[in-house]
Parts: C-alpha cells; structure tokens; sequence
C-alpha cells in the first residue's frame, strides 16, 4: 500500500523546491516583474454649464409646470472621460453589470450613466404618474411603455455607443447612457474631476464627453504604476 | 358652389421637398441635437417652441374634413410657433401661438397672460384668449398629439348652423342638410359662409380662465368666462353674453383620466337676432354643450372616448316652427397601440348625430348624420420628427354632396 506524506512535509518540499531553483538560475529570479497599472485622472472644466431640457412648448397646457429640479441642473456638469482606443485584453468577458436608472419628479436620475456592454439598466418608475421609457438610438431602439409607480422595466444593453434615453410622455425627461464595450471610462463628480483606474502603462488617446459634446481626443501616457494628469475644457 | 383656390403649396412636388427637407436637416445635424427641443433665451424667461406639419390627401369632393378656416384638414401645411415668457418668475407669463395654415395668414392662436399668485399651489387664471376650457381633444391642439390624421367630427366636421345667419323656417334648415361647408339663410349675413363644427379645435376663445388642482393633482377643476361659444369662440364679441364653461377632470390611477365639460352661451349674433325676432333677445339664443371623455393607458396601448352633446336655440321666425333645441351628439372612441420602438397602429370610429325637425313635407334630422372611420400608422423618425399615414371611410346619410367618400392621407410632423 502507498503511504501518503503528510502535508507539513509537502509543504517543506515544496519550499526547498523553489529556493533551488531560484539559487540554481538566478537569471529567472530577476526576470522583468509584470508591469503595474496606472490611473488617469483629472478635471473636466466646462465653460458653460448646458441648459436643462425644457419641456415641449403647449399653450394649451393647464397651469404652470413645475420646474426642473435644482438636482438635475447640477447633474450635468458631470461628464464622462474615456480612452477612445482600450489595451489589449480589455473587451474580455465581464461578468454583467446590473444598474438602475430612476425616474422621479419626472427626471431621469442619474442624468448620465456610463455602463460597459452586457449590462442590464433598470428603470423603476418612483413617480405617482404614468412614464414611457424610450430611445430612438441606432445601437439601442427600444420602448418600455407605460408603466405606473413602483414598477420597472429593464433593458440590456449590448452594443457600445451614446443613447439617449426619453419619457414619451414627458418631453423634458431625457438622459444619457454611455455604453463602452471596455472598462477604461470614468463619470466625474460635480465638480468634474474624474480618476480612471487599473489602466495598463502606454499611451493612449482620451476623449471627455459632456450632454452630447466631444472633445477632442488627447494623448496621455501612463506609467507603470503611476498616475497620468489630465485636465479637459469643454464647450 | 365657390371652394378656396388650391394653394400654391399643395402642388405635388411642395410637400414631398419639404418632407425632405424635415428629414435631411436634424439627420445630419447629430442625432438629436438640431432643435429636438424648445430655444430658451433671455436667461431663461423666454422659450419658444414650434411645430410643422405637411399633410398631404386625396381629393374631399364631399367635404368631409374641412375646417372652418375653410382648408382641408387632409391638405395642410400648418406652421405654429409658441411662445412664453417669464415676467416674475412663476407667477407671471405671457403665452401666445402665431399659426398659419397653407401660407393664408398669420392667426394669433392662442395670446394670454397667466397668473400663478402662490407659488406652492396649482391655482392659475389666464387671460386673454385662452386655451379651451371644454373638452379633451381640443387641448391636444398639435398633430403629434393627434395619432391620426383627421380630427375627431365633433372638433371638425361642419354643421350647418351659423351664427350670422339663421334659417327662417325649418324648411330652410333642411334645405341645407349636409351643406355646411358653405351655407346661407334668409335672416342676417346674407352671404355664403361655412358652418360650425360642435367645438371648434381651430380657434381659441377670448376672456377669463381659472385652473385649479388638489395638491395631489388627482382631482382639478377649470372654469371660463369667455365672449364666444365653444363652436363659435370669438376675439370681439358679436351678442350681448359671454359663454360660462367649466371642466372637472379626475385621475384616479396613473394611466386614467376621465373628465366632463359643460358650457352655455349665446350663440346668435346680435345682428342675426335682430334680424329675425328683434332687438334685446340674442341672449335667448344659446349654444350649450355636455362632454364626457375618458383615457386609459398601459403599456403598449392607449384607448380613448369622447362624447358630445349640443344643443342649439335659434330664433323661431316662421311656420314651419325649428324644433328645439337642435341638438347634435357626437361619439368617438380611438386607440393607438405601439408594435415596435417609433412605430404605432391607431384607429378612432366616431358618429355625430342630429335630432330630428319637422318641415312641411318631411320629418328628418336637420342636419346629415355622418359616420367616419379611420385607421393608420405612425413612425417616429426622430422624437420630434413623425411621419404618419391613414385612410379615411365617411359616410353622411344625406345632403346633395358625395356621401360616400374613402380618403388616403399622409403626414410629416416636426417640432421643437
């Protein structure tokens, strides 16, 4: 019958096992480390802060609309930055994303989402009132219809692009979601600073994007393990 | 029989250019970027919105869908441009639409100051000429608001009353069964003039307005004092009485609304009433009008009905005697269901009625009842850019007219 060694001395060998080698060739013990990844980070400055969408002019509407909430207008200065051309490796499988985009006080919140492909948006209705979800966009056209508070509906999104999200009966709602089909992309906060993180060292091309607007792409490179500044100015 | 001169526009090329025109300029200008919504200015206490619609259809030998700015509703080229501005914030705003339909002229549609004196309730008054107090589709003035093409007949179809002219005996009203598109009486105007349609969707009134909501926005309430009648609404008053209207609407669930109106003014001009039983009396001669509607909405569909009582008291003149009140009553039930994202099907079967008068000879409805079905489809090429089609079957059971008519109508709506 064999007779099993017991873990401790499996263990030891293994031990004795990697220091001989590592004293036999010290060549491979001082072979390149892998490299460490960086960030980018920076601020996205706009020079005019894009008006809220109003609401589609009916002089037969009955009484004063409410106006848009003061939480919406701040929600667009935040802007999305992104590397126009992602390293290799990055549009490996992920595993799918799941994020919700409310409506309430007839405002789509958050005003931006920026998602990776596969991920699946839910769109909860927290209103008293009736939406419609909607968008006519080319890589994502679709329509929810109309479903009252407390329920949700949801759409995956599988191709990479900009949609822009309406209420078919709201006309000032309306959103966007950036779709990247990799993960190197950043929302900024309301003062636009953004930090892209676990970005390979190279050199890449980064865009920043606000309410439909493009800047143009800017080169950037980052360091092993290092962080890249980067400040935009938009509009 | 007189009929307005073709305008240039409706040549066959005109609306097809301008199709393209709608459909090339935001296409090319990225996504929905190029006007896809109001221009607001002056630090935001002006916006002006728009909306344009090309309708082009087959020939209305029987006058099925003329309006009473006298063009086919199914041969159109209507341009709106909205207004506001904000004077003291929220409690003050001055609202105004210019229209033009087929290049015509220039209409002042709608031109109201609005009055919010507390901030934190939904209590407004307008003043000037107003939007429409009675009703639910006459507030859904824009084509893509309108699933289809034509207009419900209620809101439409001419009657063959007026309110310059009035006939002198029911014989005379008999006569002009199914004429109203262009009629005359012995008594007042003497000239050829159209019609009334129930309510008039093409033309606001002039006066007060007060709107008022619960905190919870279930219930609200609106109420009018206005110088013309809702088949008639006027800019200057033509008889010595303003017309009372009021509407309470209720919305119980998200998804439904249900509403009833009524309104009651004199109807007759006081030139018509003098003319026919004399002076002091036009106050007698009313138009009042009872409307229910309901709207139910989920998912891909939306449903609705509407119907409309009115009844009209004209001066009795000659023997044989109007029986009155002369009362019209219109029906219609619509609905439009989604298939696919930006495409929808709708359908709306309506009926307008009259009731019935005796002559000297015959015992009929004094007016051609009419029944109109109509079904189509509409694709949104952008939000603010649609392209709808339909066909249109009318039957009138009278009148010296075509009262058979099938009608095919296509339609480009684009607004901002």
């Amino acid at each position: 019958m064999k007779r099993e060694n017991p873990p401790s001395i499996l263990c030891f060998r293994v031990v004795v096992a990697i220091l001989a080698v590592a004293f036999a060739f010290p060549a491979a013990a001082a072979a390149p480390r892998a490299p460490r990844a960086g960030a980018i980070r920076g601020r996205v400055e706009l020079r005019k802060l894009p008006a809220p969408a109003e609401r589609r002019m009916a002089v037969a509407d009955l009484g004063v609309p409410i106006a848009a909430p003061v939480a919406d207008l701040a929600s667009r200065a935040r802007s999305v930055v992104y590397l126009e051309s992602a390293p290799r490796g990055a549009f490996e499988q992920s595993e799918p994303a799941r994020v919700v985009m409310d409506q309430r006080n007839e405002t789509f919140v958050p005003h931006v989402l920026a998602i990776t492909t596969g991920t699946t948006v839910d769109f909860p209705n927290s209103d008293r009132i009736y939406h419609n979800v909607f968008s006519l966009s080319k890589i994502a056209r679709f329509d929810l219809g109309r479903y009252a508070a407390g329920r949700s509906r949801p759409w995956r999104f599988d191709r990479p692009g900009i949609v822009r999200v309406f209420c078919e009966i709201h006309s000032h709602m309306n959103a966007f979601i950036l779709v990247f089909g990799h993960p190197f992309f950043a929302l900024t906060d309301l003062d636009g600073r953004y930090r892209i993180d676990n970005v390979p060292p190279g050199t890449y091309s980064v865009v920043a994007w606000n309410e439909g607007v493009a800047g143009d792409p800017r080169p950037v490179t980052v360091p092993d393990g290092g962080v890249a500044e980067l400040d935009f100015t938009l509009r | 029989m007189h009929r307005p001169a073709r305008p240039v526009w409706l040549s066959p090329l005109a609306p097809g250019v301008l199709a393209l025109a709608l459909l090339g300029a935001p296409r090319s200008a990225c996504a929905q970027g190029f006007l896809s919504g109001p221009i607001v200015f002056a630090d935001g206490h002006v916006t002006l919105g728009g909306n344009i619609s090309a309708t082009i259809g087959s020939d209305d030998p029987g006058f099925f869908n003329y309006t009473d700015y006298e063009h086919s509703a199914l041969r159109m080229l209507r341009i709106d441009l909205s207004g506001a501005a904000r004077l003291a914030g929220d409690h003050l705003a001055l609202v105004g639409e210019l229209r033009t339909e087929n290049f015509h002229d220039l209409q002042p549609y709608a031109l109201y100051v609005r009055v919010r004196p507390w901030s934190a309730r939904a209590f407004d008054v307008g003043i000037g000429r107003i939007p429409p107090t009675f009703g639910a589709f006459a507030r859904r003035l824009y084509p893509s608001d309108n699933p289809l093409i034509g207009y419900p007949l209620a809101y439409q179809y001419l009657t063959s009353l007026r309110p310059d002219a009035v006939p002198a005996t029911a014989d005379e009203l008999l006569r002009r069964r199914g004429l109203g598109w262009l009629t005359r009486y012995s008594i007042g105007n003497a000239a050829a003039d159209h019609g009334v349609p129930l309510v008039s969707a093409f033309r606001w009134d002039t006066g007060v307005q007060v709107h008022a909501a619960t905190a919870s926005g279930v219930w609200s309430g609106t109420a009018s004092l206005t110088r013309g009648t809702v088949a008639n609404p006027v800019f200057h008053d033509d008889n010595s009485g303003p017309q009372i209207a009021g509407r309470l609407q209720v919305n119980p669930t998200a998804g439904l609304v249900v509403g009833a109106s009524a309104a009651r003014g004199p109807f007759v001009t006081s030139t018509a009433a003098r003319g026919a039983v004399g002076d002091g009396r036009d106050r007698e001669f009313t138009q009042t009008a009872y409307g229910a509607d309901v709207e139910y909405s989920r998912g891909y569909y939306l449903v609705r009905g509407e119907t409309i009582v009115s009844e009209w008291r004209l001066p009795l003149v000659r023997q044989p005697w109007l029986t009155l009140p002369l009362r019209a009553v219109a029906v219609a039930v619509e609905g439009r269901y989604k298939i696919l994202p930006g495409l929808y099907a709708a359908a709306r079967v309506d009926h307008l009625g009259f009731s019935r008068i005796a002559g000297s000879a015959t015992t009929a409805s004094w007016d051609a009842p009419v029944w109109r079905s109509e079904i189509g489809v509409g694709y949104s090429i952008m939000r603010n850019l649609i392209v709808k089609a339909s066909f249109q079957h009318n039957v009138r059971d009278g009148g010296p007219l075509k009262r058979h008519e099938n009608q095919t109508a296509a339609q480009v709506v684009f607004w901002f």
